[in-house]
């Protein structure tokens, strides 16, 4: 069981992948608490195994040994419904590649996972309306993916992952593709959102500025947790 | 949802060339589709045509028996109230009493075996086309008696010419004496049918009940239809009612079963045709979709990231297929609708081909229905989301990781 206060928690994980008969150990036996609220990163050297943990975590995918406790549910007894459900409502997810969908508009984008839960037009309207203020893109409404800079596509992502309210949000390198004012101003605008919402954000990254702004830092390598610190946030 | 369905065809508008292509290739296995089909029931019209408008009719009454045995003594019962009641049919459009009997026909240097038949020429006009068909002299002009029309086939066997005079021998009703007389050939005819040519010959309708010894009575009344259909119709209540007295009245289908067999075995084989383009149209629709998925493969990764169930992954590439089915059958029955209309108006020429023992003697024309632009659509319509069951599962049951990690 996770303590209430858990948004995650993990136990002894493991992940085996075995491809071309060679067994690869991704992560080998993981135990982490992270907490409501907590902005925290998980840093290491490419193949440390961030994005598979990410992965893992969110139940994008399963783990060949452990427990994972998210907002109170172990995910291992879920059915694909049941966690597909679960994602909807709990999870946030920025991806490294942006990962919007390239023929829906941005107003489209930002709602798809409203309508999924079934929130009623106007109150989507209304909820896009202002979290598209909130991270200056208004007006950018009719616009497809393709029609935005990388900065204004990623926060976009933003704005999907946040605008159903999720217990947490997991950003998979999320500053990779930006330069650094733009992934510096996005960084700044997840924080506030982290500040005024107490959502829980966890990142994977390679990136400076974004373990400058984590409150946590987790370090990974070859699958183990190497080691982890508590930071003084200067935003 | 709606939503899938906007993004099943924006989907589909992503890469208008290759969608193009493949609603191209299943629009024109549709159109083919309804092409062969408006072919098939031109050609099953055409022979139909042939074979009951150039003699034998839509229909005819005769005694029952006479069809197998040809025997001479049976004529029509009650031929007069069958006549009577016969006018008073709205659905008829023409009749036509005949006498059929086996004969030999002698000229001076050969003889061959025929069917000779007696016809009134005046009511026969309108239900064979024999007048329409005479290439040497005339169709019962004047009012001698002793006039015979012979098909060109059998003047070359007799080697006999217009004018040339034939006897005709035949077997009386009855005693069964033979009946002989002196004919003047009058005209000579060419249906294109073998048969027919080579072994058939009209004479009046009186002078073959003389020949006979039967009096006034018949051996067939010829029939046509206002409605062409009747001739087909078995439940029509007509075949009934003049079913009576020892009386047999069926339809064309019953006098040439074979014709019908012939029908069937075409429509078997558009069901073949069928099949092969849609085997064909499958895989081209399974190859568009799987192309489709694996560029797009991290977006399904991402829907499913973000909380779609995989049942909304099977809707919305269903969707894709369903959109594409659309596509294709505007595509496909715009084609099949003009490739219709051309031949309608140039007509295919198949004249003088026989095939399965009916000459073809007019042009083939498409014969268009509306139930070819309803049924074979709905059939590549539920066909085409049928196949693309196989890539909205395979889209769905791909793990949300494995799906991102693909395409990143």
């Amino acid at each position: 069981m996770s303590d209430h206060n858990d948004v995650i928690s993990v136990k002894g994980i493991t992940k085996v992948y075995s491809d071309n008969s060679v067994p690869v150990h991704a992560l080998q036996g993981i135990d982490l608490t992270i907490r409501y609220g907590e902005f925290t990163a998980i840093v290491g050297p490419s193949g440390s195994g961030k994005t598979t943990f990410l992965n893992i975590i969110s139940g994008l995918d399963s783990c060949s040994e452990g427990e994972v406790w998210l907002a109170g549910k172990l995910l291992s007894s879920m059915s694909g419904k049941e966690l597909s459900d679960f994602r909807r409502d709990s999870i946030g997810f920025i991806f490294q590649a942006y990962n919007l969908i390239p023929v829906l508009t941005v107003e489209e984008n930002v709602e798809y996972i409203m309508l999924l839960q079934g929130v009623p037009k106007v109150e989507r309207r209304r909820r896009v309306s202002d979290i598209l203020e909130m991270i200056d893109l208004a007006g950018y409404e009719k616009r497809l993916p393709p029609q935005l800079s990388g900065g204004q596509q990623q926060r976009v992502a933003v704005a999907r992952a946040m605008v159903s309210k999720p217990a947490i949000v997991l950003a998979d390198e999320p500053t990779a593709n930006l330069d650094s004012v733009t992934s510096g101003a996005l960084l700044d605008m997840m924080y506030e959102l982290n500040r005024k919402t107490g959502m829980s954000f966890v990142f994977s990254t390679h990136d400076e500025n974004v373990m400058g702004r984590a409150k946590r830092l987790i370090t990974l390598k070859d699958g183990r947790i190497a080691g982890e610190k508590q930071t003084t946030v200067t935003s | 949802m709606m939503i899938y369905v906007k993004l099943a065809w924006r989907n589909l508008l992503r890469n208008k060339r290759r969608s193009f292509i493949a609603g191209t290739a299943i629009g024109i296995g549709l159109a083919a589709l309804i092409c062969v089909d408006a072919l098939l029931l031109g050609m099953e019209r055409n022979m139909i045509d042939s074979a009951t408008a150039s003699f034998m009719g839509q229909g005819r009454i005769q005694r029952k028996g006479f069809q197998d045995t040809q025997q001479a003594d049976l004529t029509i019962n009650r031929l007069d109230q069958v006549v009577a009641d016969l006018e008073q049919e709205s659905i008829l459009k023409h009749f036509t009493p005949r006498v059929l009997t086996f004969a030999m026909a002698s000229s001076p240097s050969n003889l061959s075996s025929i069917e000779l038949v007696g016809i009134d020429p005046a009511s026969e006009k309108p239900v064979s086309e024999i007048d329409e068909v005479i290439i040497e002299g005339s169709y019962f002009s004047g009012e001698n008696e002793r006039d015979i029309l012979i098909g060109d086939r059998l003047a070359e066997i007799l080697k006999t010419s217009l004018g040339d005079r034939l006897v005709v021998t035949v077997s009386e009703a009855g005693t069964g004496d033979l009946s002989q007389d002196l004919f003047r050939v009058s005209g000579i005819f060419r249906f294109d049918i073998s048969e027919m040519d080579r072994g058939m010959a009209f004479i009046r309708l009186v002078k073959a009940q003389e020949m006979l010894s039967i009096g006034r009575d018949v051996h067939e009344i010829a029939l046509v239809f206002s409605d062409t259909e009747s001739g087909s119709d078995a439940t029509l209540p007509f075949w009934q009612k003049y079913s009576r007295f020892s009386n047999e009245a069926v339809g064309w289908p019953l006098i040439m079963p074979q014709l019908k067999t012939v029908f069937e075995l075409s429509r078997f084989s558009t069901y073949i045709i069928g099949l092969i383009l849609f085997g064909v149209v499958a895989l081209g629709i399974i190859n568009t979709l799987f192309m489709s998925l694996h560029e797009r493969m991290f977006e399904f990764g991402v829907l499913r990231a973000v909380g779609t169930r995989p049942f909304s992954i099977v809707q919305l590439v269903t969707y894709e297929a369903g959109s594409l089915a659309v596509v294709s059958i505007v595509m496909g029955c715009i084609l099949g609708f003009a490739v219709n209309y051309i031949l309608a108006h140039t007509g295919i020429d198949y004249t003088g081909i026989e095939y399965s023992g009916v000459t073809f003697r007019k042009l083939l024309f498409p014969e268009l229905r509306i139930r070819q632009f309803i049924e074979y659509p709905l059939w590549v319509f539920f066909f085409t989301i049928l196949v693309g069951l196989y890539p909205a599962c395979y889209a769905a049951r791909m793990s949300p990781a494995a799906a991102m990690r693909r395409s990143l």
